[in-house]
């Protein structure tokens, strides 16, 4: 994509098109964030409640700029061998024992200690080298020769040292392995973080990234949501079921219903052949939205009062 | 960095947006990206550069909004009011002051717009104009705007307008802004008119003068809405943090439970990380293997998985009888967001007798929970001793070599036995036993505060009478771990 060299507006107003033809309606905040880590070289720390098209965001980003998209999934006890790098031990070992009797030979013409350790030196560094050196994702994504979007899903699920490791990616672009030396990024790679903000990310981490709150959607972004990923929902339909789920976001629940689950009421509602919202209908599929028995009972009985809501507005 | 920009920056630190330097170099970058044209464009970016958490996004878009509503402060830079002047947005903000009352008075409120417009120079040669080399009946006769703008400006400087931070220095600014301006002067010769008989001349200079005080006490109010929201608030805690908790008025109560709940966060933010690498769980093959690699693959060092997470498991104990009664809340308070931000916290509360209150603090917000401890366990006389035996009871075998229990009163056990023998019981068994009393150490052991027989059989036993102190003792006990 060529928004780089445009003046801000127009760039942003083609990063938005350019979502959109991907499939992803964003607004202008989620624009201007791409059009801005492209021109500060700064990765994205991307926050908001879950299923609101965090993770969906990178992937879009990815085909976009056309770029591979290389994932990285954070869990409790990621550390920097699945994450960063790790050298090939077997590898390692087996070059060991095969080279075993050519170094004798190498070794046949030396004179005492001294000089053998001499010609040991000479090839010492070859078993730490990068033939030897396994890329994970963050080490991948430095490598790459073309562009990439490295998406670092959940960083809020992995624990404080490996978000420390990541400091050096996130500022730099480089990674530091004691025995080899800094591996410098050959292109600078798109760099999503998201955190469902389970814990509070450092400050050393957040002041390396653009900050990016995605919050629910508002009706009208949320019905273009729904054209978009299920074209074939009438209309009507779809401007009751949106009215509806805005309407469900206003009480107390446990788990609020996200973009992703909207969807996939819609697709229910539209595999049901449903044309309106009745309140049968909704009692049955509720649980596409609620995922906890308590917020399907509590809601149960608000489902009329919902409807004749969703019916009033749009008939 | 243009220096509305950093004027904006300082805002937003006083605002609770702790913005750092490389945030405010992106800021500058973004700016120079973006331009101040397109101001809501403008807010967005800033805001994913500078904001980095919800909260702080909040406080930012009020910054913004006001800062930007005030673009025609006369303190602002000149560069920019260039650049603004072909905004649209900035000629409505101009438009929409209001409208000069007389003919003549609009020495410094309109002014401002068009002298910055002007003397794009900057003003570090004006301020060695203002005041002093051009004096200010001589400005007022002439009724020069521009000039009477710039000495307002340097005045203002002079008495470092910036850090005006309540409501009530509001005249002391004022006052001191004018007198910088040449005031003395001006009233000496008002009062030498009145004698000469030029009573005429007189009425005009003073009533140009009492316009020049308008405008000055204008400028002296902007600037404190500007900054000052941030700043007081600022202020205000700082104070909290420092008076004694029995002082904290009523009404300052929620901005305690902000404090107090930052506090819990951080100590146990602190607290909570990943401590051990322990010798047992599972075999790390890889990790072992690469270490054992010098040993030509002969597994002697053995690296395992398991690491132990070190989250201290609490129970706190919180006198809320009369005798404490004034700080009780505040206790409970803290007690309260201890329960919140650690795993295993288990709160008790008494007076006479003492009744495990975990169960509701879970469940209730700080403002229903603190009153229900109140009532439920409050108001009977204290009895250290049979508090120590209910919690024996409830809870002796649950206390462990990793149970840290706080016990939060000032040992006045109107006379009754306090059992000292159960507590020593308890740090026998616990890892620590920490005793926070509200009263000075002086007069421990006096009346009948126990306090001298508590506490040989605690691990530390402090004073604990603001916020502050009860934030250090903690962190020095959570960091001797």
């Amino acid at each position: 994509m060529t928004f780089i060299d445009k003046d801000p507006a127009t760039a942003i107003d083609l990063i938005k098109e350019g979502f959109e033809t991907a499939g992803y309606i964003c607004d202008r905040h989620i624009a201007t964030s791409i059009y801005l880590s492209q021109k500060l070289d700064k990765p994205i720390l991307v926050e908001g409640p879950p299923g609101v098209g965090k993770t969906e965001l990178a992937k879009a980003a990815s085909e976009i700029l056309s770029a591979p998209l290389i994932r990285l999934q954070c869990y409790e006890g990621l550390d920097e061998s699945k994450a960063l790098y790790e050298w090939k031990y077997g590898k390692q070992l087996l070059y060991t024992q095969i080279l075993k009797e050519k170094l004798g030979d190498l070794l046949e013409d030396a004179v005492g200690l001294e000089q053998s350790m001499e010609k040991l030196h000479q090839f010492g560094d070859s078993f730490y080298s990068e033939k030897f050196l396994e890329a994970r994702p963050l080490l991948q994504a430095l490598q790459s020769e073309e562009k990439t979007v490295l998406l670092i899903d959940e960083i809020d699920k992995s624990d404080h040292e490996f978000e420390a490791y990541l400091l050096e990616i996130l500022s730099d672009y480089q990674i530091s392995v004691p025995e080899i030396g800094t591996i410098k990024a050959k292109t600078k790679p798109l760099v999503f973080l998201t955190s469902n903000n389970s814990r509070e990310m450092s400050d050393a981490l957040k002041r390396r990234c653009l900050h990016l709150y995605i919050p629910f959607p508002d009706a009208s972004l949320e019905r273009r949501i729904i054209q978009t990923r299920v074209p074939e929902l009438e209309e009507n339909l779809r401007n009751q079921l949106v009215s509806f789920v805005q309407q469900l976001r206003t009480q107390d629940l446990k788990k609020l219903p996200a973009v992703s689950e909207t969807i996939d009421w819609a697709r229910t509602l539209m595999l049901l052949h449903a044309d309106k919202l009745d309140v049968d209908l909704v009692r049955n599929t509720l649980n596409m939205l609620l995922k906890f028995e308590e917020d399907i009972d509590n809601m149960s009985s608000e489902v009329p009062k919902f409807i004749a809501v969703a019916r009033k507005e749009f008939r | 960095m243009d220096k509305a920009l950093a004027d904006f920056v300082e805002m937003l630190r006083y605002s609770d947006v702790p913005v750092s330097i490389s945030e405010s170099v992106d800021a500058a970058e973004t700016v120079r990206l973006f331009g101040y044209k397109d101001r809501g464009l403008l807010k967005t970016a800033l805001a994913q550069v500078m904001a980095k958490t919800i909260e702080e996004q909040e406080s930012f878009e009020r910054c913004f909004d006001e800062f930007f509503s005030y673009q025609i402060n006369p303190d602002l830079d000149p560069e920019n009011t260039q650049e603004e002047d072909e905004n649209p947005e900035t000629s409505e903000t101009a438009k929409s002051l209001p409208p000069p009352t007389a003919a003549n008075d609009d020495e410094g409120q309109s002014s401002p717009a068009s002298g910055g417009g002007e003397g794009g120079g900057g003003f570090s040669g004006e301020q060695s104009q203002g005041g002093a080399t051009a004096p200010l009946i001589d400005l007022l006769e002439r009724n020069d705007r521009t000039e009477l703008t710039m000495a307002m400006t340097a005045a203002a400087n002079a008495a470092n307008l910036r850090n005006i931070v309540l409501m009530t220095q509001r005249g002391l600014y004022t006052r001191r802004i004018m007198e910088g301006m040449g005031l003395d002067q001006v009233n000496r010769e008002i009062s030498r008119r009145n004698q000469e008989g030029d009573a005429a001349g007189a009425d005009r200079l003073s009533g140009r003068t009492e316009l020049l005080f308008d405008a000055v006490r204008d400028m002296v109010e902007r600037q404190l809405a500007l900054t000052s929201g941030g700043k007081a608030k600022q202020f205000r805690q700082d104070i909290l943090k420092n008076v004694r908790l029995s002082n904290v008025e009523h009404r300052d109560f929620k901005y305690m439970r902000l404090l107090v709940q930052r506090m819990a966060k951080r100590l146990t933010d602190m607290n909570s990380r990943v401590k051990k690498v322990k010798n047992r769980g599972h075999l790390d093959i890889r990790k072992t293997m690469r270490r054992n690699v010098a040993y030509d693959g002969i597994l002697f060092e053995t690296h395992w998985k398991q690491k132990h997470k070190d989250r201290p498991k609490v129970l706190a104990v919180c006198d809320v009888s009369g005798s404490v009664a004034s700080v009780a809340r505040f206790l409970l308070l803290f007690l309260y967001s201890l329960n919140e931000v650690l795993p295993k916290v288990r709160s008790f509360a008494f007076s006479g007798d003492l009744g495990e209150i975990t169960a509701e603090f879970d469940r209730l917000g700080p403002e229903e929970a603190i009153p229900y401890a109140i009532d439920k366990y409050g108001g009977r006389s204290t009895d250290y001793g049979r508090a120590l035996e209910d919690f024996k009871d409830l809870c002796l075998n649950d206390i462990d070599n990793r149970t840290t229990v706080i016990f939060l009163g000032d040992g006045r056990s109107n006379g009754a036995d306090p059992r000292v023998d159960i507590l020593k019981e308890i740090k026998l068994r616990a890892k620590r036993v920490i005793w926070l009393n509200p009263e000075r150490k002086s007069i421990w052991g006096s009346g009948d505060s126990e306090m001298l027989r508590i506490a040989p059989y605690c691990t530390t036993a402090q004073t604990c009478n603001s916020l502050n102190k009860l934030e250090l003792i903690l962190r020095d006990l959570l960091k001797s771990n």
